[in-house]
């Protein structure tokens, strides 16, 4: 069963997408990333992001990442930034109850997408 | 044959002229593109919304991850979609224009004039959407709608913009006049899904126009939470509809109306900036529905104050005015 289901599903991830993006818009080392972005369409893919990360339903290919990101490395978009991104997902999945093991392996996950995101 | 299409899937598509049987446990989806009609899609699994299409009563497991006003309006996830009966989709056409007849027009405040319109023809709409008015040399503006489909007419909050072709013909108009609209569009009104809900409703200037729908239509549908409603302005002299707003309130307890300016505060007003005022009024957030409205870069300020105060991203609602493209 996947971790998405495991940690209940579409419910439990509304709440912590809303979470993670509190933490995104709050944190002073990628808040200025989130600058004049559109909130309701932005949670919108920060939940696609959380849902195929930790293996729920939804396609997320490579291609999507780097598109989405390419404007971002204009700005910046560094590897720093990624990590950042990384610690707050851990942080939200331990909130909704994950295990080491879960959020390490959706670290692992998101890790291999460094590149796509940096436009590598 | 009796009962043998009732049971679980094998519903009836209805599109435009066309229907379309589903077969066996087929989604709408699978249907649709069975029939060879292209549908985005994405997941497949309800969870991206590419698939959202707009019927009239789609089965509830279809709308199940939908916000309370996309459910309202008959809007569902196709890949999640099993209905057993008919199910007539809507298409995603604009709607036609319609010509309304002025019926009355004032002074609300120093630039702002309340116009009330009669439709000539049917307009469905709900308190709080928005119409695009169509300037007769084809410029189109949108303005929320201020009244209740019982109230018989459309209601809307006119400020004059310096310059502006559309605000500033609209000021000229009298009682007779026709005006084209088109509509109503949007997600900013109220659902009667929760009437225990703590509602708030922030607007700056003319956002006074959806906020009064909004509340008017909460109460005429029975809503039994506190409402609390914040109309800000620069100053005193524009905030507008005070005592209209004041009798509101004064017929119904529930209600609670503020208001804020930036400056100038006597002491009916509250003074700083609206999304901090808002924040202080409002209490605890995570149980709150919010409808903003207004100026966008206000709007955007207060989604995001709100939202980090603990309000809910699905329950913000939002209308952001946006300037004419130049």
């Amino acid at each position: 069963m996947s971790l998405y289901a495991r940690l209940g599903g579409e419910p439990a991830f509304r709440a912590a997408v809303d979470a993670f993006y509190r933490r995104m818009l709050t944190d002073d080392r990628v808040a200025r990333f989130f600058e004049g972005v559109d909130m309701e369409g932005q949670i919108a893919k920060q939940k696609a992001f959380l849902v195929f990360v930790t293996g729920g339903p939804g396609e997320y290919t490579g291609q999507e990442l780097r598109a989405a990101h390419a404007h971002l490395s204009e700005r910046g978009l560094s590897d720093p930034h990624v990590d950042v991104v990384i610690e707050h997902l851990g942080a939200v999945l331990t909130e909704l109850g994950a295990g080491t093991e879960d959020v390490a392996a959706v670290a692992a996950l998101a890790e291999g997408l460094r590149a796509e995101v940096l436009g590598r | 044959m009796t009962g043998a299409g009732e049971e679980a899937g094998g519903g009836l598509l209805v599109l435009g002229t066309r229907e379309l049987r589903l077969l066996g446990d087929e989604t709408v989806l699978e249907g649709l593109e069975r029939a060879g009609i292209e549908v985005a899609s994405g997941c497949r699994a309800g969870t991206c919304c590419k698939c959202m299409l707009r019927a009239d009563s789609p089965p509830a497991a279809s709308q199940a991850s939908l916000r309370a006003t996309l459910r309202a309006q008959g809007y569902f996830l196709a890949c999640q979609a099993r209905p057993t009966g008919r199910l007539r989709l809507h298409s995603s056409e604009a709607p036609a224009p319609v010509e309304t007849v002025v019926e009355t027009i004032e002074h609300v405040a120093a630039d702002v004039v309340r116009m009330r319109l009669r439709p000539a023809g049917a307009l469905a709409f709900r308190a709080g959407q928005y119409l695009d008015v169509l300037h007769p040399e084809g410029p189109a503006r949108s303005y929320s709608i201020a009244s209740l489909p019982a109230d018989g007419h459309l209601e809307l909050h006119v400020r004059r913009i310096p310059g502006g072709r559309v605000s500033g013909w609209l000021h000229g108009r009298t009682a007779g006049d026709t005006v084209r609209v088109r509509g109503a569009f949007g997600q900013c009104f109220h659902v009667a899904d929760e009437p225990c809900k703590k509602l708030l409703l922030v607007g700056a200037g003319t956002g006074l126009a959806p906020l009064l729908g909004i509340a008017r239509d909460a109460l005429s549908q029975g809503h039994t939470g506190p409402i609390d409603l914040i109309h800000g302005g620069l100053e005193p002299s524009r905030l507008y509809l005070r005592d209209e707003l004041a009798a509101l309130a004064a017929g119904a307890p529930q209600l609670r109306v503020h208001h804020c300016v930036l400056r100038g505060a006597t002491r009916r007003e509250h003074e700083g900036a609206l999304d901090d005022v808002a924040v202080r009024l409002a209490g605890p957030l995570g149980e709150t529905r919010a409808f903003l409205c207004g100026d966008g870069e206000i709007v955007r300020r207060l989604q995001r104050t709100l939202f980090l105060a603990g309000l809910p991203s699905a329950e913000i609602l939002a209308d952001p005015f946006l300037p004419a493209p130049a």
